[in-house]
Order: structure tokens, then sequence, then C-alpha cells
């Protein structure tokens, strides 16, 4: 019995750590420049060697991937990084002392911490956006964007914020984290109504 | 004109395209650091047009190398240069900001500043100064 | 010459010229974090510099370099922004 726990136990973490040591010896493998045996062993050596030395841990990485959505991440993530540059460098060349932005409060509707810092980074990226802080207990990210002229401005770059963090969720996020995203985007979108009516209505 | 594109392949057209578009967006780039007034819009010149313009640049590098070995290294630096970008642009955007160092005059709303200031009523109680 | 010759001067003239305005940059600051992230830039654009430079030469003999200097560049300003906030929390 115990043999078979410890067995487990001794297959997950080898499982677990494999794409980790497999991730090194590609790196290596790459920067030598050749995929000779020789150089494929000598690396599997030297990542299992980092490893052990500088004990990493182990992080599950509770992530599944969609291809459909990761394409439709891809092409709108290429496509806004050039658009995002194209727009940046036409404000440094057009009165680039007049640009004003904005730092706005977007509600995030997912929880997992692996999504969101996917999220942050792409968001880091793109869309003439920075984040600069991130509230994970109230689930507020906090971003600045240029060029922000006004509040319409401003709601814009919010609509686009929460359209990234859809693609991000949907591409990489298992079945538990887009049923959690839908269901904080219902809450989200009847608070919205409730707001925007003055009277709270009784959910359906 | 002959003498100009005489030996000139396909690949050599490539390169000879995305080099200077990519040299281009770093130099704008650079010139945004230079002009924009305030540290976040230096910021936001400094990430975006730079890493598009080093993956431009790398590609039309990568159509000038002999074999496809040569060349993967340089999609290991456009992949660490796109990982590393939003790291360093959210520390130095927290930092800015934890120094003070952002004008309020070149932002049109400041909703972090409201959420610290509703944070900081509702930890002291009304009638106590800290 | 050939197009593609034409090609390198402007691509090397381009970098050289952002390089400058860089410089100008971390000399003017005003603050330290200003200058960290000129000398960012700089180390972005010093790695652009070396991918012009291995196509001009059509050799990878620079790529194990420009990855090093990127990871540098990276793991410097990280270091220096980390240090100018501590500054900041110390004083405050």
């Amino acid at each position: 019995m115990s043999t078979s726990i410890a067995e487990r136990s001794l297959h997950r973490r080898v499982i677990g750590r494999l794409p980790t040591i497999l991730w090194l010896t590609a790196m290596w493998v790459i920067l030598w420049g050749d995929p000779s045996p020789g150089t494929v062993i000598a690396g599997f050596g030297v990542a299992c060697g980092c490893y052990a030395v500088a004990k990493l841990p182990h992080i599950p990485v509770p992530l599944r991937i969609r291809p459909l959505w990761l394409l439709r991440l891809i092409g709108y993530f290429g496509l806004d990084l050039l658009v995002s540059s194209a727009q940046v460098a036409l404000l440094v060349l057009w009165r680039p002392t007049r640009t004003r932005g904005a730092i706005v409060a977007v509600p995030t509707r997912t929880g997992s911490d692996f999504l969101l810092a996917m999220m942050s980074g792409g968001l880091s990226l793109v869309t003439g956006s920075l984040v600069i802080e991130l509230n994970r207990e109230h689930g507020v990210v906090y971003l600045h964007g240029i060029p922000v002229d006004s509040a319409e401005d401003a709601a814009k770059l919010r609509t686009q914020v929460q359209r990234t963090e859809e693609l991000f969720v949907r591409a990489f996020g298992t079945a538990a984290d887009v049923a959690e995203f839908e269901a904080a985007q219902r809450a989200l979108e009847r608070r919205t109504a409730e707001a925007a009516d003055g009277a709270p209505k009784e959910a359906p | 004109m002959g003498d100009l594109t005489a030996g000139m392949t396909a690949a050599d057209w490539c390169t000879a395209v995305l080099l200077p578009l990519g040299a281009l967006f770093s130099l704008v780039g650079t010139i945004g650091v230079v002009r924009f007034p305030t540290l976040l819009g230096r910021m936001h010149a400094a990430t975006k047009p730079d890493t598009v313009g080093l993956v431009l640049l790398l590609v039309g590098a990568a159509f000038q190398l002999p074999d496809i070995g040569s060349a993967a290294p340089l999609a290991l630096v456009a992949l660490f240069q796109l990982v590393t970008v939003p790291v360093l642009a959210q520390t130095l955007g927290r930092v800015a900001y934890s120094r003070g160092e952002v004008d309020p005059d070149h932002l049109v709303v400041d909703e972090l500043a409201d959420a610290i200031a509703a944070a900081d009523d509702r930890e002291l109680p009304p009638g106590r100064t800290p | 010459m050939t197009v593609l010759d034409h090609v390198f001067v402007a691509t090397f003239t381009m970098l050289g010229a952002g390089v400058l305005c860089i410089l100008y940059g971390v000399v003017r600051g005003p603050s330290v974090l200003d200058r960290i992230v000129c000398l960012n830039a700089m180390s972005v654009l010093v790695v652009s510099a070396m991918a012009a430079e291995a196509a001009l030469r059509g050799d990878s003999a620079y790529i194990g370099l420009m990855v090093t200097v990127a990871l540098l560049g990276f793991v410097g300003t990280l270091t220096a922004a980390r240090f100018a906030e501590r500054r900041a929390h110390d004083r405050g």
C-alpha cells in the first residue's frame, strides 16, 4: 500500500517536472545550434542538475489549451501589437506633449493566478496600456492607457481590456475557469444593469 | 537599376523590407522616450515600438542566416523579449506610481488614487487622525 | 552596391540615431526611473544592432551573445527598479 503511494508520488514528481526539464534541454540544444545526441544528453544532464541544485518546486499548471481560441488570441494579439505600436509611433511624431492618458480600474472576472498573470502580461504588451497594480483580493486591475482624452476613450479602453481577458480565459482556462468567468460575467452585467436602472431587479 | 538589384533572392528582399522597418520602429520608440513629457508616456514608447522593432529585425536577420539551426536562437531572443517586457513595464509602473512620479495633469481619470483614498477612509474611522 | 547594402547603411544609421536619442534621455533624466527606462531601451537597441550585424555577416556567431545581453538587460533593469522602490519606501 505504502509502496504504491510512494510510487505514485514519485511518478507525479517526475511527470510534473518533466516539461521544465524538456524546455531547459531544448534551450540548451538551440543555443548550441546542433541537435546531435551528445548535445541532447549533456543538456538533459545539465537541466536535471540545475533542477536538483536549485530545488525548484513543482508548480501544477492547471491550463487547458483550446487551439481555435488560441489562434484567435494570437491573431488578435499580433494585430494589436502592431496597431498599438503604430499608434504610439504616430503620437510620438505628432504633438507628444499634448497626449493625455488615464489610469482606469477594470474588474477582472477570473480568479486563476496563471490566467491573471498571462492577462496582465498580455495587456502590458498591447493596446497602449500598461498594468500598474493588480488587486487580487477585489479582482481589480489598474492600468494606464494612452491616448485617452475623454470618458468615452476610457470606456473604450475598458472594453478592450475585457475582450483581451475573455480571449485569454477561453484560450487557456480549464472548464472550471471558463464557468467561473461566465458566472462572474453574468453577475457583472446584472450589477451594471442595476446601476443603470437605479433599482435592483429580480434575477431570472 | 539592373546593377542595383543584381543577385537579389527572395530572402534578400524580405530582409531588405524588414530590417529598415524594424529599425524605424526602434528609432520612433527612442524618439518617444525623449519627447514624451511624462514618465508613463516614456514607458509606453520604450516598451511597445522597441519590441516590435526588435522582432521585425530578428525576422529580417533570420532570412540571411544559412540554415534553420542557426536561426532558431533568434526565436529564443524574441521569446525572451516578449516575456520580459511586460514584467519590466509592470514593475516600473508600480514603482513610478508608488514614488509619486505620475503627473496628474496628464491624466483624464485616476481610479487607482480614488481606490486608495477610499481604502484609507475605510481604515480610519471618522474623528481619528493618523 | 546592391539594395541590400543600402538597407544595411539605413538600418545602422537609424539604430545609431536611436542610441544618440537614448543617451540624451539618460543625461537629461530628470528622475532615476527615467534613466532606468532609457538604459533598458538602450539594451534593447544593442540587441537589435546585433541582429542587424548577424544579418550583415550572415553567420550566427553573435546569437549567444544576443541572448546574454537581452537577459542581462532584463535582470539589470529589474534590479535597478526594485532598488529605486526600496529607497522610496525607506524614506517614506
